[in-house]
C-alpha cells in the first residue's frame, strides 16, 4: 500500500460518496427548493440570520468542524492497525458522517432555524432537551480533560515547544490590537504576525531556550501527588491560566485574533505536509501491521521489552474504534454547528449539500492525512516500534509532530524545525479550542444554576468552577479512557441528531431508513462502548494498586460513563415512544 | 484574436481563485465579522429596548421621545422584536469551532 494511493482512495470515497450517494439522496428525498425562503432570508437580522455565499459558508463550516478530533482520533485508532481505522474513516463518513451534518442543516432550514434544544423538546420529549444539554456539558468537560492532558504532555516533553506557543499567543494579541484598535489592513496584519510567529517557533528551538524550559519542567521523578509529576502539574496549570484569560476577556481581544494566527500556522503545516507526502509518496512500512489484534493490544503485536512504560490493550475493536475516531468519521458536535450556525446562514436550500456534505468529506480527507502521519510519517522513520514507544510514553501529539515533520522535510523544511513546529501546531489547535470550551462551560453553568445560585452568573466564579473541574479531569485518570468517553458523549449527540432527523423525516412522510439505520448503529455502539469503559475503570479501582490520582480519575470517569448510559437509555425510551407516535401518524412515504 | 480555449481557461481559473478566496474568507475573517455584528446588534437592541421597551411591555421613556425616534427605528422594529422574543438555549451558542 502506498500513502499517495491511500489519499487517492480517500478522494475516490469523496467522489462516490458526495457525487453519487449524497447527491442522489439530496435529489430524491430532501428535494431542495430554491424558491423557498430560507430562515436566513426570512428572519434576516444581520447577526444570527444572515444569508451567506455558499463558498464562504463552506469555509466557515469546515473550520468549525475540523479541529483536533480528526487528527488525534485516527492516531490513537492505529492501535488496532491502520486498516480498520482507514475503513471506519471512509465508510463512517460515507454512510453516517455527511448524512448527519447535511440533514441537520436541512432540518434547521425547514424548521425555521430552530436550535436542536428546541427541536429535541418538540420531536422527542421535554426531558430530551435537558439530556442534550447535559451531554453537551460532559462533552465540554471531557474535551478539557482529553485536550488538557495532550497539551500538558506536549509542553513538558518537548522544551522546544513552549516558547513558540507563548510567542504565537503574544502575536495573536498583537494581531487583535492591529486589526481592531489600529485599524490596520488585514493582509498586512496577517503577513507581519505570521512571519513573527514563525520566528517565535524557531527561537524556541535554540539550546539556551530549551534548557530554560527543561529546568521549569524539572526531573520526571519529581512527584506532586499520586503519579502526577511536577512537569505535568506545572504545565497543566499554565494551560489553565491561558484558558482563564481566553474565557473571561472579550472574544475580540483574546480568542479570535489568536485563533486567526493559529489558523495560518495550522493551514501552512497541513499544506506543506500534503505536498511533502505527494513528493515523497512512500509505501507503508512492512512492519506496520494493517491489523494488530481485536483488542488493540500493541504489546501483543510487537516486542515491548525495550519500552520503558508498558502500553495496555485499549479494548475490543467494536465498539471502541467507533468512538475513538469520532470527528473525521462522525461527530455529534457537527450537528449542533450545522443547525445553530450554518442553517441560519444558508442562502438557498440547494447549498446545504455542498456546505454540510462537502465540508464533512473534506474533514475525512484531513483524518486520512492524520492517519498517514502515524503510519508512514512515524512508521517509515522509526518503524512500528517507534509508534508504540511514542504512544507508551503518552506522546500522541508526538506521533503527529514526528509524522508531520517527516512529511514536511520533503518540501525542504528541516526536521529540527519541523518537529517543534508540528508540536506547536497541535498544541495551538488544542489550546484555541480549550478556552472556548471554558467559555461555554461558564455560560452553561450560569444557565443551569444561575437562577438558584446567582454566584454562577459571575464571570470569574463560573470560569473558576469550570477550570477546577477541568483540572480534576486533567490531573487524574487515564488519558485513553477520557478520550473514549469524550468520543462517547460526542457520538451520543450524533445519535440524537440522527434520531431527530429520522423523526422529522417520518413526520414529513419521507424515506427515513438512511438516517434510522445510522442512528441505531451509533446508539448501540456508543452505549456498549460506554458500558465497557465503565466496567474497565471500576474494575481497575476494585483491583487496587492504583495511585490515588488514578483512583479519583477512574471513579470520575466511571460516574460520567454511568450517567451517559442512563441518560441515553431514557432518551432511547422517549425516542421509541416518539417513533411509534410518528409511525402511526405519518403520511405515506414520498 | 484571442484563443477561446485560453479565454475559457482564464475564466475558469479566475472563478476557482475567487471560490478559494471566499472559502478562506469563510474560514478566517467571516467569524470575526459575525462577532462584531453580534456586538453591534446587542448595543442596538439595548438602545431600542430603552426607547421602545413598551412594545415588549417595558415602558421606560416618555412617549414624546419615542415618537420623535420612531421613524428612524421603524425599519428595524420587526427584526428586533423577533430577535428579542426568540426562544434561546445553550445549543444556540454551538456555532463555534470546538471539536
Amino acid at each position: 500500500m502506498n500513502a499517495v494511493l491511500t489519499l487517492l482512495l480517500g478522494f475516490a470515497g469523496i467522489a462516490v460518496g458526495y457525487g453519487i450517494y449524497a447527491k442522489s439522496l439530496n435529489k430524491t428525498v430532501i428535494q431542495p427548493d430554491d424558491n423557498k425562503a430560507t430562515p436566513a432570508k426570512m428572519y434576516m437580522d444581520g447577526v444570527d440570520f444572515t444569508p451567506a455565499n455558499r463558498n464562504v459558508l463552506f469555509g466557515y463550516q469546515f473550520k468549525s468542524i475540523a479541529a483536533l478530533g480528526p487528527i488525534v482520533g485516527p492516531i490513537v485508532a492505529v492501535r488496532w492497525g491502520w486498516l480498520p481505522a482507514l475503513l471506519w474513516i471512509i465508510f463512517g463518513t460515507f454512510f453516517i458522517g455527511w448524512v448527519q451534518d447535511y440533514s441537520s442543516i436541512i432540518l434547521g432550514v425547514r424548521e425555521d432555524g430552530q436550535s436542536f434544544g428546541a427541536l429535541s423538546y418538540r420531536f422527542i420529549s421535554p426531558r430530551a432537551r435537558t439530556i442534550l444539554l447535559t451531554f453537551i456539558y460532559f462533552y465540554l468537560l471531557l474535551i478539557m480533560g482529553a485536550f488538557g492532558k495532550i497539551v500538558g504532555y506536549d509542553l513538558m516533553s518537548n522544551p522546544a515547544v513552549p516558547l513558540g506557543v507563548f510567542i504565537v499567543i503574544g502575536i495573536g494579541l498583537l494581531a487583535g490590537q492591529m486589526t481592531y484598535k489600529w485599524k490596520m489592513d488585514i493582509i498586512m496584519t496577517s503577513i507581519i504576525t505570521v512571519v513573527l510567529a514563525f520566528i517565535g517557533i524557531w527561537l524556541g528551538t535554540l539550546d539556551s531556550v530549551q534548557n530554560f524550559f527543561a529546568a521549569i519542567s524539572g526531573s520526571p521523578d519529581q512527584i506532586v501527588f499520586g503519579s502526577v509529576t511536577r512537569a505535568h502539574f506545572v504545565w497543566s496549570l499554565i494551560v489553565l491560566v491561558i484558558c482563564y484569560f481566553g474565557a473571561v476577556l472579550p472574544i475580540w481581544r483574546w480568542a479570535q485574533p489568536i485563533n486567526y494566527v493559529a489558523f495560518w500556522i495550522v493551514f501552512l503545516g497541513i499544506l506543506a505536509g500534503t505536498i511533502g507526502l505527494f513528493i515523497w509518496h512512500p509505501a507503508f512500512p512492512a512492519d506496520f501491521p494493517a491489523f494488530t489484534n481485536w483488542s488493540g493490544d500493541l504489546c501483543a503485536a510487537t516486542d515491548c521489552s525495550g519500552i520503558e512504560k508498558t502500553v495496555g490493550a485499549i479494548g475490543p475493536l467494536w465498539p471502541l474504534l467507533f468512538v475513538t475516531i469520532a470527528c473525521g468519521a462522525v461527530s455529534g458536535w457537527h450537528s449542533l454547528v450545522s443547525s445553530s450556525g450554518t442553517a441560519r446562514q444558508l442562502e438557498k436550500e440547494s447549498d446545504a449539500l455542498f456546505v454540510g456534505g462537502g465540508a464533512m468529506f473534506m474533514e475525512m480527507f484531513l483524518a486520512v492525512l492524520a492517519l498517514l502521519t502515524a503510519v508512514v510519517g512515524v512508521g517509515v522513520s522509526k518503524g512500528f516500534a517507534g509508534y508504540v514507544s511514542l504512544v507508551a510514553a503518552g506522546k500522541n501529539a508526538g506521533v503527529f509532530a514526528v509524522g508531520l515533520s517527516e512529511m514536511m522535510s520533503h518540501v525542504g523544511v528541516p526536521t529540527s524545525f519541523g518537529l517543534p513546529y508540528g508540536s506547536v501546531f497541535l498544541t495551538l489547535m488544542a489550546l484555541t479550542i480549550m478556552y472556548l470550551v471554558v467559555r461555554f462551560m461558564r455560560v452553561a453553568s450560569a444557565e443551569f444554576l444561575g437562577d438558584k445560585m446567582p454566584l454562577f452568573k459571575n464571570t470569574t466564579f463560573g470560569t473558576l468552577v469550570a477550570l477546577v473541574l477541568s483540572a480534576l479531569v486533567i490531573w487524574t485518570g487515564f488519558w485513553v479512557r477520557i478520550w473514549v468517553l469524550f468520543g462517547g458523549a460526542n457520538q451520543l449527540m450524533a445519535s440524537l441528531a440522527l434520531l431527530l432527523v429520522t423523526l422529522w423525516l417520518m413526520s414529513q412522510g419521507k424515506k427515513y431508513m438512511w438516517t434510522l439505520l445510522p442512528f441505531l448503529f451509533m446508539f448501540v455502539t456508543t452505549l456498549y462502548a460506554l458500558l465497557l469503559t465503565a466496567i474497565k475503570v471500576f474494575s481497575q479501582v476494585l483491583a487496587g494498586g492504583l495511585p490515588i490520582d488514578k483512583v479519583v480519575g477512574n471513579i470520575l470517569a466511571g460516574a460520567i460513563a454511568v450517567y451517559l448510559i442512563i441518560a441515553a437509555l431514557i432518551l432511547g425510551w422517549d425516542a421509541y415512544k416518539s417513533y411509534k407516535k410518528f409511525r402511526s401518524e405519518a403520511p405515506a412515504e414520498a | 484574436m484571442t484563443n477561446p480555449l485560453l479565454t475559457n481557461l482564464l475564466t475558469n481559473l479566475k472563478k476557482t481563485a475567487k471560490m478559494i478566496g471566499e472559502m478562506f474568507y469563510g474560514a478566517t475573517i467571516y467569524e470575526m465579522m459575525r462577532e462584531l455584528n453580534k456586538e453591534r446588534a446587542q448595543l442596538e437592541h439595548l438602545f431600542i429596548l430603552i426607547v421602545f421597551g413598551d412594545l415588549l411591555g417595558v415602558p421606560i421613556l416618555p412617549p414624546y421621545y419615542t415618537l420623535r425616534l420612531l421613524p428612524y427605528v421603524m425599519p428595524n422594529i420587526t427584526g428586533w422584536r423577533r430577535s428579542m422574543l426568540r426562544e434561546r438555549d445553550m445549543t444556540d451558542l454551538c456555532d463555534q469551532d470546538i471539536t
